[in-house]
């Protein structure tokens, strides 16, 4: 392998899912030049932290690649919920108040609600 | 039921410095208001700020930031109309203006409890604040590789040292601010790494950490991170003028901790949800929502303060706090004469912003203000939108004319190069500091090294003799007049860039008397011998602690007087407290 290869294989772009660059620059080379097609192929920015630290990496690393400037870089969908959070939740638990049971997910929040990833 | 989300007036999410400053205003104008924090202690980033802040007495200058966090705390629970939800995650924005609210109690001798709430109200402010920003290089995984804002929460909030050896990456204010704190904590600072040809952050602070003896590597940039299980050194090189590396220029440094302070992006996730329309401003951290002077967004009754709505300085984020609030009070009809109320926040921040220092803020500002122009015809009516009259326009580009100011207090001038690189004052810098040569031999006099214009005055609250002016505009330099000074020290303790000293000449035929501020334990005490520092933070020679003054004033940096060979008295800055003599008095 090239240094430069070494060197990408090395360098974490998303922490919680462990892609590297390397694991980036491949399915940039594949044609996949957005950051929703990155996270639905590799998991990036999937992880507990959801994105809040490699989603800037990615976005400069595809517009080096793409030369686009980096506001050009669409960032992709952002959907609730902004953490990981427990199933149990969403179906309320032994000993849960009953507004607790009754919150989150319902038809009234537009059907997007909190599936935990 | 019951399904349905709790109803408040005003829901704030984020009980950071803009977060508490809206609830305040909220709570002060009658609105029933519900603030959201993460957290299970309210203060945001404050909390963990152990250095005094900068602005003016209105954004509480001169005070320390977990202090402001506590004066915030209360004058938010004394308001019986703002409740407050600790330890509390919003995890969506819908589009019925529903917000979803993970809570989790965690009460000691209790059961954990963890359950989803549903709150919803007419008007928001959006104070999420920022996320530390990541660098892609080799072995960045590696445990010891922290943000400088988590290393800064393990010592300063959970009272853990991150490492012995600390490499910090950025010498913007948090770099700096962080790596002297790290310097307190007794970690020592190997270097500081900054990508850029100059110091990013307040260079009084550069100064701090300078005459600690921590080199400034501007112009550098991390290549790799070594380490088997954890880190272990990390090898830097220089960057040349077009930012890319020069082969052969690598520097190993060995450290068991890197810290990264290469920016903050604002955590703007909510507010993509709520559908604001965003805009990838560079200067503002990123992507920030499209906002006017009342900093609602396109997203009517959504407002945002703080970083958030682009990455400032804490005492901005404070008044844009107070702004939001009362903008979303206005939305609620519970003040009446906004544009009056907010006259005094919105002067304070253009004020903020004058300066030099706030040159990129009011340039992302004024590519915002292109956004907001897009943004009025969609804006509903009544909305005070009003481009032209947007801080970044209308805060001038250049201070004000110069007074007659016979001292520094100039604006407009030009630092040296040597300074705004290494955090070292030119020759010409510190001849500029000094008074002239026959007041000099008068008696004691100030020494003010403050070269930057930064928005800053306790100096000149501090002055009881009248030689440190009064700010014609705050981003200035103090206006100093020796004739009038008599030495007292009193700015000497209150300077939060603890750039003021004290020299007495005429201390002994041999020695002078040096008051300085120091900030480190132990602190010395009366008769023990010191190391005398240069501004590198070089050994120069010994001095004795002849007093160690202590004000009752929270506020106030202990100010040590110290004897100092009378031809070292304009090159000694710092003392070191030796470890194994001296002894320690608390």
């Amino acid at each position: 392998m090239s240094e430069g290869g070494e060197r990408d294989e090395n360098t974490i772009i998303c922490r919680c899912e462990d892609i590297s660059l390397a694991d980036i620059r491949r399915l940039v080379e594949r044609g996949y030049t957005t950051i929703d097609e990155i996270k639905r192929l590799s998991r990036t920015g999937m992880g507990p932290c959801q994105g809040k630290t490699c989603r800037l990496l990615l976005m400069q690393e595809l517009a080096r690649a793409t030369g686009r400037p980096p506001g050009e870089v669409a960032l992709g969908t952002f959907r609730p919920p902004t953490k990981p959070f427990k199933l149990g939740l969403l179906v309320g638990k032994e000993g849960e108040t009953r507004d607790s049971q009754d919150t989150g997910g319902g038809e009234d929040d537009g059907g997007q609600g909190g599936a935990a990833r | 039921m019951s399904g349905g989300p709790k109803k408040y007036d005003a829901i704030v999410v984020g009980a950071g410095p803009a977060g508490l400053s809206a609830a305040a205003e909220l709570g002060r104008a009658g609105a029933r208001t519900l603030v959201l924090d993460r957290d299970t202690r309210p203060g945001g980033q404050l909390v963990k700020q152990t250095h005094k802040f900068f602005g003016s007495e209105k954004q509480r200058a001169g005070t320390r930031g977990v202090e402001i966090a506590r004066l915030l705390r209360e004058e938010v629970a004394a308001l019986p109309a703002v409740e407050m939800w600790l330890n509390s995650t919003v995890l969506g924005f819908y589009s019925d203006r529903v917000i979803t609210v993970e809570r989790v109690k965690d009460a000691p001798g209790e059961e954990r409890r963890e359950w989803l709430e549903k709150v919803t109200a007419p008007v928001f402010v959006l104070a999420t604040g920022a996320a530390e920003r990541f660098l892609p290089f080799p072995n960045n995984d590696l445990p010891g590789i922290y943000g400088a804002g988590a290393a800064q929460t393990l010592m300063n909030v959970h009272g853990v040292r991150p490492g012995r050896r600390v490499v910090m990456v950025g010498a913007g204010n948090i770099g700096l601010i962080v790596s002297y704190q790290l310097l307190q904590a007794g970690v020592e600072v190997a270097a500081i790494v900054e990508a850029a040809p100059v110091i990013g952050g307040y260079l009084v602070h550069a100064a701090k950490v300078r005459r600690a003896g921590v080199p400034i590597l501007t112009s550098h940039t991390v290549k790799e991170a070594h380490g088997r299980e954890a880190l272990e050194g990390v090898t830097v090189w220089r960057l040349d003028e077009k930012w890319q590396p020069v082969p052969g220029t690598e520097k190993y440094i060995a450290a068991d901790v890197l810290c990264l302070a290469t920016g903050l992006s604002p955590l703007a996730e909510l507010l993509f949800q709520a559908g604001c329309q965003m805009a990838y401003v560079p200067e503002l951290g990123g992507h920030v929502p499209v906002h006017g002077e009342d900093l609602e967004t396109s997203v009517p009754g959504v407002f945002v303060a703080g970083d958030v709505s682009g990455v400032e300085e804490a005492s901005a984020a404070m008044v844009e706090g107070h702004l939001a609030g009362l903008g979303a009070a206005a939305r609620l009809g519970l003040v009446r004469d906004l544009a009056a109320v907010a006259a005094g926040w919105r002067a304070e921040l253009a004020s903020l912003r004058a300066g030099p220092s706030g040159e990129k803020i009011r340039r992302g500002l004024a590519k915002l203000a292109g956004q907001t122009a897009g943004m009025a015809a969609s804006s509903p009516a009544g909305s005070p939108v009003s481009p032209a009259s947007a801080p970044a326009a209308s805060a001038p580009a250049a201070p004000p004319p110069a007074t007659s100011a016979p001292k520094p207090g100039k604006p407009g001038r030009t630092l040296s190069p040597q300074l705004t690189s290494t955090g070292e004052p030119a020759a010409s810098e510190l001849e500029s500091s000094l008074p002239p040569a026959d007041r000099r031999r008068q008696g004691p006099y100030a020494v003010i090294e403050c070269f930057q214009e930064i928005p800053c005055d306790p100096c000149h609250k501090a002055c009881r003799t009248g030689a440190i002016g009064p700010f014609p505009d705050i981003n200035l330099t103090p206006a100093y007049e020796a004739a009038h000074c008599n030495g007292c020290a009193l700015c000497v303790a209150q300077c939060p860039g603890l750039a003021c000293f004290v020299v007495d000449e005429n201390y002994s035929p041999s020695e002078a008397l040096l008051k300085l501020p120091y900030e480190f334990l132990p602190l010395p005490a009366a008769g023990h011998t010191v190391d005398l520092l240069d501004r590198t933070g070089a050994l120069v020679g010994s001095g004795r602690v002849v007093r160690v003054v202590r004000s009752r004033s929270k506020l106030a940096t202990p100010v040590v007087w110290v004897t100092v060979p009378s031809e070292k008295v304009g090159t000694v800055r710092n003392i070191r407290v030796p470890a194994t003599k001296g002894g320690a008095a608390e």
